[in-house]
């Protein structure tokens, strides 16, 4: 049994024209047992800028309010908001903090710069960062959401394409995954505004 | 009595059968995972031991699918020497497989179907081989959250209409909770008429609580 796959979960995030897109499954359960649809993994950081955690559970609540601590601290001592590359690296000296006694998570950031170029890259549970042009993806489902990125993705896809894309990619890699699924939200983040959409999805 | 292998496919699970007045209704879902990767998500998990006679598979996948096809086996043999085997015989068969072999042996079944002698009989073999005729069965993984559900639904002769729903939602709120069971609801009823499969896919599943 791996602690990895205790609690279930999956993010992805792609890149689009002038956009970026992050989704997660709403599903919390132990081991098999579902006990939650209503646990969704991503997170605001700032209004262009989001994190996705999938993990073990606990670790998803404490990291998600430990980078809302940090990214509010930035923010009173900078006097601006956290770039999403700068975000990224948070995330990582934060995870590599604990290198020998890991948070078990492996998070996703995603969003747009101040000049709304596109941003995403996702690390390792000890804060390795992987930076992508097209899509990251992380949680007991990251194989099955490999092979659906790679076969829907393309470059310089509209907001309203990339909704689709992204959705389609993960409705159905978590169709093959017994620990993920049980509901989806992905969030669309575009210069102008973000949209946040539930997905209806399987209950099995 | 062993658990799986590693790398072994399970079939995670939801199964059941309920006994009413001209036969049997058993119902699966078609779960098969391989640790948590959905190896087939639309499994046959009632198979054919005789005409009238079907069991409903949980455990390992290997495991029920040799034991059922001895089972086969044994029945086709003794219908050319004995005729029409009944229902108790086929269950007995699979608990002298399940019991002899149960430290080798992952395999929860549960027998269904019909026969002259005694109507319509469901019969549970839980893990260790034991034998229990019930009214109504469930079995594998996704049977623990249905317990209750059951125990208060349930009520002693429900025509075949009442028990297809009993069926359909017993397994789909199974399917709901436990990780190991999804997919769609395989159903056959049987009867002194042969077997009627019915096939509820993923999309048409009944919908409770969902919060």
């Amino acid at each position: 049994m791996s602690i990895m796959e205790y609690n279930g979960g999956a993010v992805v995030a792609m890149v689009g024209k002038n956009c970026v897109a992050i989704a997660c499954d709403k599903r919390l359960g132990v081991q098999a047992m579902t006990i939650s649809t209503e646990f969704p993994k991503t997170f605001q950081a700032t209004p262009k800028t989001y994190i996705g955690l999938p993990g073990l559970a606990t670790d998803v609540q404490t990291l998600a309010e430990k980078f809302r601590f940090k990214v509010n601290m930035y923010k009173l001592k900078e006097e601006r908001e956290i770039e999403p590359r700068t975000l990224a690296h948070l995330v990582s000296s934060t995870l590599y903090e604990r290198r020998f006694g890991p948070w078990f998570v492996e998070p996703v950031v995603a969003g747009l710069d101040k000049e709304n170029r596109p941003f995403i890259c996702s690390t390792d549970l000890i804060g390795c960062i992987n930076f992508a042009k097209d899509f990251v993806v992380s949680g007991t489902t990251s194989n099955q959401l490999y092979g659906m990125c790679e076969s829907l993705w393309e470059p310089d896809l509209e907001p309203e394409d990339l909704f689709e894309t992204i959705s389609q990619s993960l409705m159905n890699a978590v169709d093959r995954d017994c620990l993920s699924g049980w509901g989806a939200q992905v969030t669309i983040i575009t210069p102008d505004q973000v949209i946040t959409r539930t997905l209806k999805s399987r209950q099995d | 009595m062993s658990g799986l292998k590693p790398g072994e496919v399970n079939l995670g699970t939801s199964i059941m059968a309920v006994e009413f007045a001209h036969g049997v209704i058993i119902g699966a879902d078609s779960r098969t995972t391989t640790g948590s990767y959905i190896a087939n998500r639309v499994t046959d998990k009632l198979t054919e031991v005789h005409d009238t006679i079907y069991c409903c598979r949980s455990g390992s996948a290997a495991d029920t699918q040799a034991v059922a096809d001895i089972v086969h086996y044994y029945l086709q043999m003794y219908s050319v020497q004995n005729g029409k085997p009944t229902v108790p015989l086929a269950a007995s068969l699979f608990q002298e497989l399940c019991y002899q072999n149960k430290d080798n042996l992952s395999a929860g079944i549960i027998v269904g179907g019909w026969d002259k002698e005694n109507g319509g009989s469901v019969w549970n073999i839980p893990l260790g081989g034991s034998l229990h005729r019930q009214p109504f069965a469930i079995g594998g993984s996704g049977s623990t959250y249905i317990y209750g559900y059951c125990d208060a639904t349930y009520r002693d002769g429900m025509n075949q209409e009442e028990c297809i729903e009993f069926v359909k939602n017993s397994l789909a709120l199974a399917m709901s909770r436990d990780g190991s069971s999804g997919g769609v609801i395989r159903m056959a009823i049987i009867t002194e008429k042969g077997v009627e499969r019915i096939f509820v896919p993923g999309d048409k599943l009944p919908v409770h609580w969902e919060g």
